[in-house]
């Protein structure tokens, strides 16, 4: 179908013929599967177990960056967070507002990776929605994904479940997608060849909780990144954390671009790396999954849980020094002092 | 007061510069460093060259014990 | 060429690190002028190696911190009443003005964009041309170049939409105003790569003693400890431990361009008041590029914050935990002080890296 130089009507989203035939060219294209139907809701059969069930809002600016779009992004935000749970990814619902004009080719590309992605994770999108605002009320496209995962037996992670002298590891390396949007909004001048890091980790997950069912915590590090990440699981399971600055994994062109700004990477965000706590015996085994895995051999261990600190996140610098990382907080500013 | 960046300069002309900093790259004023060639490194400040880096901090320190520290 | 953190340098640095860690001698004082110094000297812990008779002073070297009140509540003005665009570095976004700061000023539709360099700021103007644009020139000897880069380029184009609000400041009275809080300053590397040693030298001559230092952690460490070596020789000295960057005569070019447009000028620095000759200014045959002569704006006061001690904080007279504010009306969050929005104020350091 021809959709070059068509774009998104308010009639699209009226609920008649004109949204029939959104959905027809656009969504079910592309998200064909037996439990899409016109129905009001999917039918689904109920899996067996506990079941992990999230939902996340997706605005990014530019929509298309280096290594993804808002389409591959919304689906791996909800199957990273399922992941996370130990969760695997069943079902998803997106629901979609589209800016007045939005041009169907851009929509098109946007569903078509929404599909890829998906299907790398197993996952079914079942419903979707669409509602279309006037021209101004948003900024082209905004996607909500909903998910259902089962959760694997025997496993249990949280961020409350870190416990002192446990490994602490990321599953590659950090602030990718930061700055590499940052660098998409051409703002400051800086070219380097940064890719957003956004990929589905389910398969790395699973791989890991097959053979390692018994991981602490895992979490995404999405907004706030990684030094944020840390600082939740230090509170929410009252310990500390030690990082070992020099074994915290950065692409150097990551750190010419945050130096270059005065910011650091530790708080940019990730979209396809997660944080992994595990028992210190295990941390050798976890480390040798991740790396045959498709998007974590840039794994490493970064740290461990401290008795002590609690509630704090210390780093061991490359002087043999302890200092705290500094508590996240504020907008990321580029700084000249 | 003043972040510094060091950075590989990669091309000069007229009064900018492209400078390298492990793979990020930028245009930066040339203006106030006299005379610079690809391949010098130069310290980047609020996007001007202030000086060129004539080595790096493991010789400096090494050179200040000496003089000063054995 | 690297920075830090590799092979080979341990010897030197520990050496530095016993040479600072087993210091008995009596008390010396030692003020990082520069707050990138404050900055990286918490983030390298570096702290933690000094015994209690080294004390570091957190010192008025940060463009942030020192700029008073009143600046911020011209730039809001521009940008509220006069519909200027406010083209800035994002260091200054948060810094709370009289009553509003720059971020709140764009929740009410100020338009607010922060560049990584004043020459950003000129190519937004050329770009916009149907905006007035005004750069908030602030900085110390190493950024004042910039600011005068952007104007050159504005005078080139002929730009009528781009003008200076400057609150630069330059060092030397500041050197004079604080030399009886320490016995040493740590002299800021960067303002020394612009301005060589010249002023240093006359620091000297008046008895002060000071060591330049660059940033990484093992220039911090040789330079803090060639400080505490010349101390214990009981003479004032002046070492340059930063000579890869800093030379003898610095930047010619860059001294030469700033004095083509500016002038000194009389200057309030935040908490230590006016100083005589530390500023600098437009000179008058560039008025159409000064924003307070092309927008005419008023004397303002400014209302800095009941309570809050920045003005010591940034004299070395106590350190931030002696302020009833901090940590607990003040935070880097909801900062009272400009001392805690600047990433490098000494009370935004205390707090991240607070026990």
């Amino acid at each position: 179908m021809d959709l070059r130089g068509k774009t998104v009507t308010i009639a699209h989203g009226a609920g008649g013929k004109q949204t029939a035939e959104l959905i027809a060219q656009v969504f079910k294209a592309h998200f064909s599967n037996p439990y899409f139907t016109a129905d009001d809701a999917a039918v689904l059969p109920a899996p067996e177990g506990r079941i992990a069930m999230t939902t996340d809002g997706f605005i990014v600016s530019p929509r298309f960056f280096r290594g993804g779009n808002i389409g591959k992004l919304s689906i791996c935000g909800t199957v990273n967070d399922l992941s996370c749970m130990g969760a695997e990814p069943l079902y998803l619902t997106c629901a979609f507002v589209i800016e007045e004009g939005f041009p169907f080719e851009q929509l098109e590309k946007i569903v078509s990776s929404m599909e890829m992605t998906a299907k790398e994770a197993g996952v079914r999108i079942v419903a979707g929605d669409t509602k279309v605002a006037g021209k101004g009320q948003v900024d082209g496209v905004f996607i909500t994904t909903t998910g259902v995962g089962r959760i694997m037996d025997n496993v249990q992670t949280s961020g409350s479940f870190a416990r002192p002298g446990d490994s602490v590891l990321v599953t590659g390396d950090i602030g990718r997608h930061g700055c590499c949007i940052l660098l998409e909004r051409d703002e400051y001048g800086i070219e380097a060849e940064v890719s957003s890091d956004c990929a589905p980790l389910w398969n790395s997950v699973k791989a890991v909780l097959g053979k390692v069912p018994e991981v602490h915590v895992i979490r995404d590090a999405t907004r706030g990144g990684v030094g944020t990440v840390l600082y939740e699981i230090a509170q929410e399971s009252d310990t500390g954390v030690l990082l070992e600055r020099e074994f915290i994994p950065v692409d150097p062109a990551v750190r010419g671009v945050t130096d270059m700004l005065g910011l650091d990477p530790m708080y940019l965000a990730c979209e396809g790396t997660l944080v992994m706590v595990v028992a210190q015996e295990k941390t050798q085994e976890v480390l040798r999954i991740l790396q045959t895995q498709k998007y974590t051999h840039n794994c490493a261990v970064i740290g461990h849980i401290t008795e002590s600190e609690k509630g704090r996140v210390v780093m061991r610098t490359a002087i043999g020094t302890q200092t705290y990382l500094p508590q996240p907080g504020n907008e990321l500013l580029p700084r000249i002092c | 007061m003043c972040v510094g960046l060091s950075a590989r300069v990669v091309r000069v002309s007229e009064g900018s510069a492209l400078v390298d900093a492990s793979g990020a790259r930028r245009e930066v004023s040339a203006q106030l460093v006299a005379d610079l060639e690809p391949g010098d490194y130069v310290m980047v400040h609020a996007g001007a060259a202030i000086a060129k880096i004539t080595e790096d901090d493991t010789k400096q320190a090494d050179d200040l014990m000496e003089e000063f520290l054995a | 060429m690297t920075d830090s953190g590799k092979e080979n340098k341990k010897s030197a640095v520990e050496k530095a690190v016993e040479i600072l860690s087993t210091y008995d001698g009596p008390k010396i004082r030692i003020m990082e002028v520069c707050g990138t110094h404050t900055h990286e000297i918490f983030r390298q812990g570096i702290r933690s190696l000094l015994p209690e008779n080294i004390s570091l002073i957190s010192g008025p070297g940060c463009p942030v911190c020192v700029t008073p009140v009143s600046f911020i509540d011209e730039a809001v003005m521009l940008a509220l009443d006069k519909g200027c665009t406010i083209l800035t570095f994002g260091d200054l976004v948060r810094v709370p003005g009289s009553e509003k700061s720059l971020q709140t000023a764009r929740g009410e539709g100020a338009i607010v964009k922060v560049v990584y360099s004043p020459a950003d700021a000129q190519v937004y103007a050329l770009e916009h041309p149907d905006e007035e644009t005004v750069f908030l020139s602030v900085g110390f000897e190493t950024t004042t170049p910039s600011s005068c880069i952007a104007l050159e380029q504005a005078i080139a184009h002929g730009l009528k939409n781009f003008s200076l609000l400057c609150a630069n400041k330059t060092m030397p009275a500041a050197y004079r105003a604080m030399m009886d809080t320490t016995d040493v300053y740590l002299y800021p590397g960067h303002v020394c790569a612009i301005q060589g040693l010249s002023e240093c030298r006359q620091m000297l001559e008046l008895g002060m003693s000071g060591v330049v230092a660059g940033f990484t952690a093992p220039e911090l460490l040789t330079a803090l400890a060639v400080a505490v070596r010349k101390t214990e020789e009981g003479r004032p000295f002046l070492v340059n431990c930063y000579p890869r960057v800093v030379t003898e005569e610095g930047s010619p070019e860059a001294r030469a361009l700033v004095h083509r447009y500016m002038q000194p000028c009389d200057s309030r620095w935040r908490g230590i008041g006016v100083l005589k000759n530390s500023g600098l200014t437009l000179r008058p045959e560039y008025a159409d590029y000064d924003a307070r002569k092309k927008y005419n704006l008023p004397g303002i006061e400014g209302k800095e914050a009941k309570l809050c001690r920045c003005g010591q904080v940034l004299q070395g007279a106590i350190t931030p935990k002696d302020c009833p504010l901090f940590g607990k009306v003040c935070t880097p969050e909801h900062p009272v002080g400009a001392c805690m929005v600047s990433s490098e104020g000494a009370c935004s350091a205390f707090y991240l890296y607070r026990k």
